[in-house]
């Protein structure tokens, strides 16, 4: 029976943390290749929530849905990186750059939070799925089916980004502009629509994410708030800007939170996330899979 | 791209600009009353119904001629937004008390953060009005707070004796009891002398004690805990929807039976409704302060007309409740002074008019703490995807159901 109840609680860790990684993989993306730290990533999961309730109300499954969630979101990152993102990147005092980064993205996040309360207004609206009351039961463990379907998703989506940033050319071109930015540039890379594209899939995987989330999580504006500290978290814990790393860094996080459950009341769920990113900060600065940092 | 970009920093400038640009100015005798609660964040919906209610209760006594005391002068709402923490809800309180004359405020729905805005009223002598159920909002000697909603405490042991007396009826008499929500004031004062006398002293053993600090990832760990001990009832307090909403899907997925008592109104907004279906709610039943009562149909169909929602709930009623309150405590007052209306708060006894039938019994006045003297909760269930006042049985508009 003990071992059964462990068994339960590193599932539903896992199931939790498949989501986290997915949200978090677009975060590092991001990061990893622009060097940008987007404040705005939940906010944009929030919107993919929202059009993936929309989908569901015009008759599409939400699985479906989080996946067409992701031309549109690509679109839109890309656009958001055209018109407001690239005017503060590339070039210039790398700190003054950083600066204007941070305060554009905080006020991007701050706008969409808001818009959205505005016309979408602060009633929470859900999917009605089946399978978010539903089990899989392997003997006495059970598997939500909405978290089970959201897991195998954000699995064959990372798996996904992998092969494209390591087998594909133009992956191998976005890695070689996060890597060295001048000498991609040497190569004939254009760095600039590198960073478009990054901030584009980055954008996506989060909004597929969060639709993935709508199959058994209520949608409101301020619904990021609930993962955005949890994203960074992943992200820094694998390793800034590695994507394995955000991937391991998430489902960290979400068999720590169930995990720290069997020691610790529930009040403290979240401490033990943060008692283990700092061991591993402590530990292993550069995170699980980050490599030393270049030194200035 | 330069032009869209000066399309969009001229959008942007207005955007700004209306945001700085003051509100117009009312006439000179306007009386300004203010309401602080969550109108961003994840309690805005709290917050937005608590406006639906005051909206109401204001566009009435303008349109019955104001406040003849003052000569028909118009009462005008402030809002402003409480956020999400108790910080924002301090400075949102801070900054329109200062910022004109405000004769009274209303606010601000969560107890943590009531318990702050209260301090701010009492240091600039405004009187406040709120429906939060803390004790600890009335027990600090404040002189301008006033609380119309029956504490917490005392809303446990009523809930605890109206359960009992049903389970009782029903030949199945409570022995197990769990107690499952968040670390938000209400719901920890209400918890807290279930937990520390008032089940011992009724021999109920408390089999699941799980309490989490919002937001909560997952439910599983939960209504695990739920399912092994499977107690005769559940006292259940989740403020935040999405923590909520997860708990009650995972008690369908595990097929917990036991009966579920909620406390607080948080527990009857509709989309409970599109969000679970009315299936998973039926027989659902929480402990509010007030609720549309036998007798308020017609006034709860005025309201569903302008506003376009399903129901009414306490906190549009209570607040619409707060609204006439004050104009009542003005009109006794004779005057839109602070410290004049508190007085006349103080000393008020209503037992009619759109105040007092707001509130159960129908009748406000206040103790030397603040509290509404008398107040009693209701008992508020889901039957048919509809919350309807079920106890007590004078004001109820629906028998009680008992959990199948």
């Amino acid at each position: 029976m003990v071992v059964a109840e462990l068994i339960q609680y590193v599932a539903t860790g896992l199931l939790v943390g498949g989501v986290y990684a997915l949200m978090s993989i677009g975060l590092a993306l991001i990061f990893g290749v622009m060097r940008v730290v987007n404040f705005a990533q939940g906010d944009f999961m929030m919107l993919g929530m929202y059009l993936t309730f929309f989908y569901a109300m015009a008759g599409v499954d939400p699985l479906l849905g989080a996946l067409l969630t992701i031309p549109p979101f690509f679109a839109l990152g890309w656009v958001v990186h055209r018109g407001l993102l690239a005017r503060v990147t590339g070039g210039g005092d790398p700190q003054r750059q950083m600066d204007a980064q941070l305060i554009l993205t905080l006020g991007l996040s701050l706008v969409i939070t808001n818009a959205a309360t505005m016309i979408l207004t602060p009633t929470p609206r859900g999917i009605r799925t089946a399978y978010a009351t539903q089990a899989f039961a392997l003997g006495p463990i059970l598997l939500n089916q909405a978290r089970s379907y959201a897991f195998a998703m954000a699995l064959v989506l990372a798996a996904g980004v992998y092969v494209f940033l390591t087998r594909t050319d133009v992956g191998r071109a976005l890695r070689a502009s996060a890597d060295d930015p001048e000498a991609a540039s040497y190569q004939g890379i254009d760095v600039r629509a590198m960073h478009g594209l990054a901030f584009g899939v980055g954008i996506a995987l989060v909004a597929a994410a969060g639709g993935l989330l709508a199959t058994y999580y209520p949608i409101e504006p301020s619904v990021a708030g609930n993962f955005i500290v949890l994203m960074f978290v992943a992200v820094v814990l694998g390793g800034l800007g590695s994507i394995p790393g955000a991937f391991v860094g998430g489902l960290v996080i979400g068999l720590v939170q169930s995990l720290t459950l069997l020691v610790l009341p529930f009040q403290l769920q979240n401490t033990g996330v943060f008692i283990v990113f700092l061991l591993v900060l402590y530990l292993r600065p550069q995170g699980l899979f980050g490599r030393r940092a270049r030194t200035v | 791209m330069s032009l869209r970009i000066r399309t969009l920093t001229v959008t942007l400038a207005m955007m700004l600009a209306a945001a700085v640009i003051v509100p117009p100015v009312p006439a000179a005798d306007d009386v300004k009353i203010a309401l602080v609660a969550p109108l961003s964040g994840r309690w805005a919906r709290q917050g937005q119904l608590k406006k639906m209610g005051a909206d109401m209760a204001i566009e009435e006594i303008n349109a019955q001629g104001g406040i003849k005391a003052l000569g028909g002068a118009k009462l005008v709402l402030r809002e402003a937004d409480a956020g999400d923490s108790v910080e924002k809800a301090v400075s949102a309180a801070q900054r329109v008390l200062t910022r004109e004359k405000i004769s009274a405020g209303i606010g601000s729905w969560l107890s943590s953060f009531t318990l702050g805005v209260t301090e701010v009223a009492e240091r600039l002598q405004v009187p406040w009005l709120t429906l939060s159920y803390a004790d600890s909002i009335t027990e600090r000697g404040f002189k301008y707070t006033f609380q119309t909603s029956p504490v917490s405490s005392l809303q446990a042991e009523q809930a605890l004796e109206l359960v009992t007396d049903l389970a009782k009826k029903n030949n199945r008499p409570i022995k197990k009891a769990a107690i499952v929500g968040d670390n938000t004031a209400a719901t920890v004062f209400f918890f807290k002398p279930l937990r520390e006398k008032l089940l011992a002293a009724k021999g109920i053993e408390l089999v699941v004690d799980e309490v989490w600090t919002p937001p909560l990832a997952d439910a599983t760990a939960i209504v695990q805990k739920l399912r092994a001990a499977q107690p005769d009832i559940v006292f259940y307090g989740a403020t935040n929807f999405p923590d909520s909403i997860q708990v009650l899907q995972k008690v369908k997925e595990f097929s917990v039976k036991s009966p579920i008592q909620g406390v607080g109104a948080w527990l009857v907004t509709p989309e409970y409704v599109k969000t679970l279906g009315k299936e998973m709610l039926d027989s659902i039943q929480t402990v509010v302060a007030t609720h549309p009562m036998k007798g308020q149909e017609e006034f709860v169909k005025k309201f569903m007309q302008r506003t376009g929602e399903p129901f009414m709930t306490q906190d549009p009623l209570c607040t619409y409740g707060h609204v006439w309150l004050i104009k009542e405590a003005i009109e006794q007052a004779k005057s839109a002074d602070p410290k004049a209306i508190r007085d006349a708060l103080a000393k008020i006894d209503l037992t009619s008019g759109p105040a007092a039938t707001s509130f159960y019994p129908n009748r406000i006045k206040f103790d030397e703490r603040g509290r509404r003297v008398g107040a009693t909760p209701l008992i508020v269930q889901w039957q048919g995807g509809e919350p309807f006042t079920v106890v007590p049985t004078a004001v109820a508009t629906r028998p009680v159901a008992w959990h199948k």
